[in-house]
């Protein structure tokens, strides 16, 4: 039986071979010079193996959804329902365990003694350290390798005590590395979308919205992005890239470009809109944002803007961008003056 | 050891922490919705279940330390919860009625955007070719290209081995190709 006359002039083993193999993607997806021209020259030289060669091409390139995302708030609504059936739950749990006599408990004490002193020797020294910001909350802190950390609100850094130079980020950062002249060691920031290598200098992480954003200030940094390439960026220069749309930017921080970055507390905006300005202060705070006027969203926004304390910041925004911000116990609302 | 942004999460979550939790929830909520959606064509159905399953995880966190691929693990135990769920509502029907009798994966044409200068088709007749398919096919060209697994995540979701993803897809775009009327391959040689 042969339903799909086309599949007898398919090579399967090439077939195979040709959807692992990086360089042959990177031809289908025109992607490296150097992958487009020996490809192009071995399809000449192969001209029977040509079916094949389209048919991985095709699976290779694929089909391009276009994603539909749910609403923010109606993800948020969804989750406080699912919280509330916890604490319920929870709850319920609590009383019970109430009830049970003090004496019964022993045993489990033992236990939990044993395996406390097992897990300490036993772990010692991969333990995992994690730092994590509630929202609008910002600390400072200094690794045990005398880096300097200061970790915006909603962020989180881990990193495993055996190699506190190898730290992992999600939200956002401005980090002030040590330098160990003597063995030259690295510094590494993983993020969803890249790792960020250091010997000794200062910049700034940024891992919200699905794409990570890096400003040098000092020294010279190397990024490995998560499909491979790698990148240097020197100081006053900003890279972003996104993992899920392989979307790269990378360009010098200057009074043209518009720009948007985070350090020691401050946001500092450049030629921004007034979207860009408040999804930062979402992130960082948890409130979501509504615009009461659509043509709000476009007013372009300048300067530095301390984000310490939510009051202030969003005094300072109402000013620079001539608006009304009105923040309620679970939002804020933007309109007109 | 290797750190992701997402198993720092779920290490975090499997030690009661709620804004882990949180999370976890806000990243991967959008993607199953539209996953459980695509499986059941019910939005109802799938919040609810959504609601309980991430109840359930919270519920069974002490027994998820081990899992070592966060995203696959999500997919294939809601699709599982789902698929529970939807049998008990419909006692009489066997597994495989489930499937056809659901209009499962069908894609509307705006949802589809042609890349393939291979096809030189038009988006609507592609969303019809690809509706076309058989359900697995669609499953598999949903998971690979929509919510991009790897063929070795596809196959666990799925339940079918590696060389079954690799035929499945093959076979699908042998499909695709066929019935789209270009059979021209010039192009292939000036990309």
């Amino acid at each position: 039986m042969n339903i799909h006359p086309i599949m007898d002039n398919i090579d399967q083993k090439l077939l195979e071979n040709l959807l692992e193999d990086t360089s042959f993607i990177n031809w289908a997806k025109k992607k490296n010079q150097n992958d487009i021209n020996y490809w192009n020259s071995w399809i000449s030289n192969n001209e029977s193996k040509i079916e094949t060669i389209d048919l991985a091409k095709s699976i290779v390139i694929g089909i391009n959804f276009n994603k539909t995302e749910l609403p923010n708030d109606t993800v948020e609504k969804e989750l406080n329902k699912v919280l509330t059936t916890i604490d319920a739950t929870f709850a319920i749990k609590k009383h019970k365990q109430t009830k049970k006599n003090i004496l019964s408990y022993i045993p489990y004490g033992i236990a939990a003694v044993l395996a406390i002193i097992f897990v300490v020797l036993v772990s010692n020294n991969n333990a995992t350290i994690t730092h994590e910001t509630a929202f609008g909350e910002i600390i400072n802190l200094t690794l045990p390798d005398g880096t300097s950390v200061v970790l915006n609100g909603n962020s989180f850094i881990t990193y495993s005590k055996q190699n506190p130079r190898n730290v992992t980020l999600v939200g956002e950062a401005y980090f002030k590395v040590k330098p160990i002249p003597s063995t030259k060691a690295k510094f590494w920031v993983t993020t969803n979308d890249l790792k960020v290598e250091v010997y000794g200098t200062k910049f700034h992480v940024n891992t919200r919205d699905k794409k990570t954003d890096v400003v040098l200030d000092e020294g010279s940094i190397h990024l490995v992005l998560k499909n491979g390439v790698t990148k240097k960026i020197n100081p006053g220069e900003f890279v972003s890239f996104s993992k899920e749309t392989e979307k790269i930017t990378h360009t010098k921080v200057s009074k043209k470009n518009p720009y948007k970055l985070w350090r020691n507390g401050t946001y500092i905006f450049n030629n921004q809109t007034l979207k860009t300005v408040m999804k930062n202060i979402e992130s960082t705070y948890g409130l979501p944002i509504y615009f009461k006027e659509k043509n709000l969203e476009q007013i372009i926004i300048s300067g530095g803007i301390p984000n310490q304390n939510i009051e202030i910041c969003l005094k300072a925004i109402e000013k620079s961008a001539g608006i009304k911000l009105i923040k309620r116990n679970d939002s804020i609302v933007i309109s007109t003056q | 050891m290797e750190f992701s942004p997402e198993k720092s999460l779920w290490f975090l979550f499997v030690k009661g922490d709620l804004n882990a939790f949180s999370g976890l929830f806000k990243h991967f909520y959008p993607m199953l919705h539209n996953y459980g959606v695509k499986i059941s064509g019910n939005k109802e159905l799938t919040e609810d279940c959504l609601q309980n399953f991430f109840v359930y995880l919270f519920e069974n966190k002490n027994k998820l330390e081990n899992v070592l691929n966060v995203k696959s693990y999500l997919y294939i135990s809601f699709r599982r919860y789902l698929f529970k769920h939807i049998k008990k509502e419909k006692k009489h029907l066997s597994y495989d009625d489930l499937f056809e009798s659901n209009k499962d994966f069908v894609f509307s044409a705006e949802e589809i955007h042609i890349q393939q200068e291979n096809f030189l088709i038009k988006n609507k007749t592609l969303t019809t070719l690809i509706n076309s398919l058989s359900t697995r096919e669609r499953e598999a060209i949903y998971l690979k290209y929509y919510s991009l697994l790897t063929t070795k995540e596809i196959s666990e979701v799925m339940d079918i081995t590696y060389q079954s993803v690799q035929n499945t897809l093959q076979k699908a775009f042998v499909k695709l190709r066929n019935k789209s009327e270009s059979k021209a391959l010039q192009h292939i040689l000036n990309p």
